[in-house]
């Protein structure tokens, strides 16, 4: 009877007690167990692509002349979205160039040029799958939040472990952590569009690829876009984090000047940072308002 | 053309159930309540012919929507058969048919307009235009040719590289028309193209759609809810409640002769001048209305037996039952034929109108009957093939034309096969 009444007091007193899950194990062993039997295939497989991508990248930028680099992305910027744009582009890079960080800039945008290129490979094909099948995206969501809300700290250990310290275990976390924007937004874009364009579709006699293709992924470009611009945003933040474990760039200024101490370098990276976010969403925004939607300010 | 064989859908999980209950006689009202299925269309059959436009008319609800879109199967029909019969291809059941035959019988043979337009946003009013054409896979020297062709057709030749968005809401529906004009197919399906639009473009659109009618003479079901649409544009209408149809007829079958209270509620607020004829409306000629009053040189000479506004007309016809002439007080006329063309005259007193006596077919519409009524102050002289005398339209007779919207009480109003069919 007593013993009865002790184990009714601790499930109200201490009911944790009673129960010891040992996640912390079980993640710890089975990451163990995929770096120990997969890390052969990550680093054979997946690394040579990201890195090669990035190195191209990387290549490109720094062979342009920074100011031809200033032109190009001015004309970027003003056929994308205006010339105030183009011309706050072009000063700000300049700026950046001015403050002795032309070379981390470079870095920095390939990095990113790199993650959102495989986050939109990657992505864009998910998201297009998660609106023609609801299981597929009953699946996807659960994995898309954790994705999402995983402090981006805790990706990179594993990535460490995965793909030992530099740009491509940043570059991995980065594509991981940027990725989900654009799987939902290609999916809500394309489920959006509405019924009589479908119809209308069909009733021409169009097959299912013919509606994706011509219909729904155009007419979904606004969403999409919006999707990419924070994947974007989402991949800049990231690859500033990623300098912990040894990627370069502009994040890389920041977390040198803190730990030097050198507030001065810490906030030149951030600055940097903060102005290559502002002409990355400005021209990405742009996009989307160009698109078929948003077409004199007015949609259909 | 196509043959719609008591097509039903029902929305919900068990049709079965709710189908079996129409069968058993049961309402929309009932089976919502009984099984929580919504009847979208219970049991419809039509044909439509060749080159004809057969309108579906009802209030929104009725189910003519849902029923527009079982025939080219974008909405899966419940129950019930959808024959397409062609002189290439024979007769072909549409509600068997795979997804490639669907899709080919789409792509070629019917093409759909629709009430909100639904052009494709992001291409510009050419690249709507050759849509199908584009899924026909037909190359660009083609698609470009026939464009241009189907633009100028709707008058939207200047154009071609707007987007929809520039247009106003009657040229989208242009553009609407020319894509589904511009894949050659037979047959049009057409749901509610005009009601989205403000009535003076409304009945510019519908004048456009008889005139291009005339030239390509496709095969046209078009839904609306305005009756006086229908009855402008229609060969033939069946109008629908509650998810059935309830009559079937030529418009003035359906003005004339309502079979239902519905359909006469709508009926009561159309415009009869366009739809009614004079072979409805005249006064016929029987031994109940005319009386012989002379008989000379083998012409047999009548008047009307209850010598109304023109007790000194005398009607004259021939042995063989041809009309003659008329006899006006001591003098011989011989009817004109009605200008149905002439504009009708303004300002015309009673006094001003002529001796004149007009003569028309039977076929002729109570509007031109009206306009020529201005000018002569004779009754119209009715006559049909190898000029026999059908009867005569007199003042009393087109008032209660309009606002009887029917003909003279004694007339027995002719009813079509279609209709005792549909009710049946």
């Amino acid at each position: 009877m007593t013993e009865l009444l002790d184990v009714l007091r601790t499930l109200f007193t201490d009911p944790f007690g009673l129960i010891d899950l040992p996640i912390r194990q079980w993640i710890t062993d089975a990451i163990g167990w995929i770096v120990s039997n997969f890390r052969g295939f990550f680093r054979t497989y997946v690394s040579p692509p990201v890195r090669g991508v990035m190195e191209l990248s990387q290549w490109a930028l720094r062979t342009l002349p920074p100011g031809v680099m200033l032109i190009a992305v001015f004309v970027i910027a003003w056929r994308a979205a205006s010339w105030k744009v183009g011309l706050f582009s072009a000063v700000a890079f300049a700026f950046i160039g001015f403050m002795g960080v032309w070379d981390a800039l470079i870095v920095t945008l390939s990095l990113v040029i790199t993650a959102v290129l495989f986050s939109v490979v990657i992505g864009l094909p998910l998201g297009i799958i998660s609106s023609r099948s609801d299981l597929f995206y009953t699946i996807i969501r659960p994995i898309l939040d954790i994705m999402q809300t995983t402090p981006p700290f805790v990706y990179l250990v594993p990535a460490v472990m995965l793909f030992s310290i530099g740009n491509v275990p940043g570059l991995i976390a980065t594509i991981i952590f940027a990725m989900p924007p654009i799987i939902r937004l290609t999916n809500l874009g394309i489920r959006q569009v509405q019924t009589q364009y479908i119809e209308a579709a069909l009733a021409f006699g169009s097959s299912p690829r013919e509606i994706l293709w011509k219909v729904q992924l155009p007419l979904a470009m606004p969403t999409v876009m919006a999707g990419l611009n924070q994947t974007i945003m989402l991949s800049l933040s990231m690859v500033v984090i990623a300098a912990i474990i040894g990627a370069g760039g502009l994040g890389l200024e920041v977390y040198a000047g803190l730990e030097r101490l050198n507030i001065g370098q810490a906030f030149v990276g951030g600055i940097g940072i903060v102005l290559l976010a502002m002409v990355l969403d400005r021209i990405t925004q742009g996009l989307g308002e160009r698109g078929p939607g948003g077409r004199n300010g007015k949609a259909d | 053309m196509i043959r719609v064989e008591d097509i039903s859908k029902i929305f919900g999980a068990d049709p079965e159930t709710a189908l079996g209950r129409l069968r058993e006689g049961g309402t929309k009202a009932g089976i919502q309540a009984e099984t929580g299925q919504i009847v979208g269309i219970d049991r419809a059959s039509f044909a439509l012919d060749p080159g004809e436009v057969f309108c579906i008319m009802g209030l929104s609800g009725s189910g003519k929507s849902t029923l527009i879109r079982c025939i080219n199967r974008i909405i899966e029909p419940t129950a019930g058969r959808i024959l397409f019969m062609d002189p290439e291809l024979g007769e072909q059941d549409v509600t068997a048919m795979d997804g490639e035959q669907l899709r080919r019988l789409r792509t070629y043979h019917m093409s759909m307009v629709f009430q909100h337009f639904a052009l494709f946003p992001h291409r510009t009013v050419h690249a709507n235009a050759v849509f199908g054409l584009e899924i026909q896979g037909r190359d660009k020297a083609e698609r470009d040719r026939v464009g241009a062709q189907v633009l100028e057709m709707v008058g939207l030749g200047a154009w071609g590289k707007a987007y929809p968005s520039e247009l106003s809401g009657g040229m989208q529906q242009r553009v609407g028309l020319a894509r589904a004009l511009a894949t050659q197919a037979k047959v049009l399906l057409m749901d509610e193209p005009f009601s989205a639009l403000d009535p003076l473009i409304k009945v510019n659109m519908q004048q456009e759609l008889v005139r291009i009618q005339q030239e390509l003479e496709r095969t046209i079901l078009f839904i609306t809810h305005d009756l006086d649409e229908a009855m402008r544009i229609g060969d033939r209408i069946a109008i629908m409640e509650e998810g059935r149809i309830v009559q079937i007829g030529t418009p003035e079958e359906i003005l004339v002769n309502p079979r239902t209270d519905y359909v006469a509620n709508f009926v009561e607020h159309a415009d009869p001048t366009a739809v009614i004829t004079a072979g409805t409306i005249a006064v016929p000629f029987s031994e109940a209305t005319f009386i012989l009053h002379e008989e000379r040189a083998g012409l047999r000479y009548y008047r009307r037996r209850d010598d109304g506004e023109d007790g000194d007309i005398r009607y004259c016809i021939d042995a063989d039952g041809r009309f003659h002439h008329v006899v006006l007080g001591e003098r011989a006329v011989e009817p004109g034929r009605m200008d149905t063309t002439a504009p009708a005259a303004t300002g015309a007193s009673v006094r001003g109108r002529n001796e004149e006596v007009l003569r028309c077919g039977p076929a002729t519409v109570l509007r031109d009957v009206l306009r020529a009524r201005v000018r002569s102050r004779h009754p119209v002289v009715v006559t049909g093939e190898d000029d026999r005398f059908e009867g005569i339209i007199d003042e009393p007779a087109l008032v209660h034309a309009i606002l009887e919207k029917r003909g003279q009480p004694t007339t027995e109003p002719p009813v079509s096969g279609d209709a005792r069919e549909a009710h049946a």
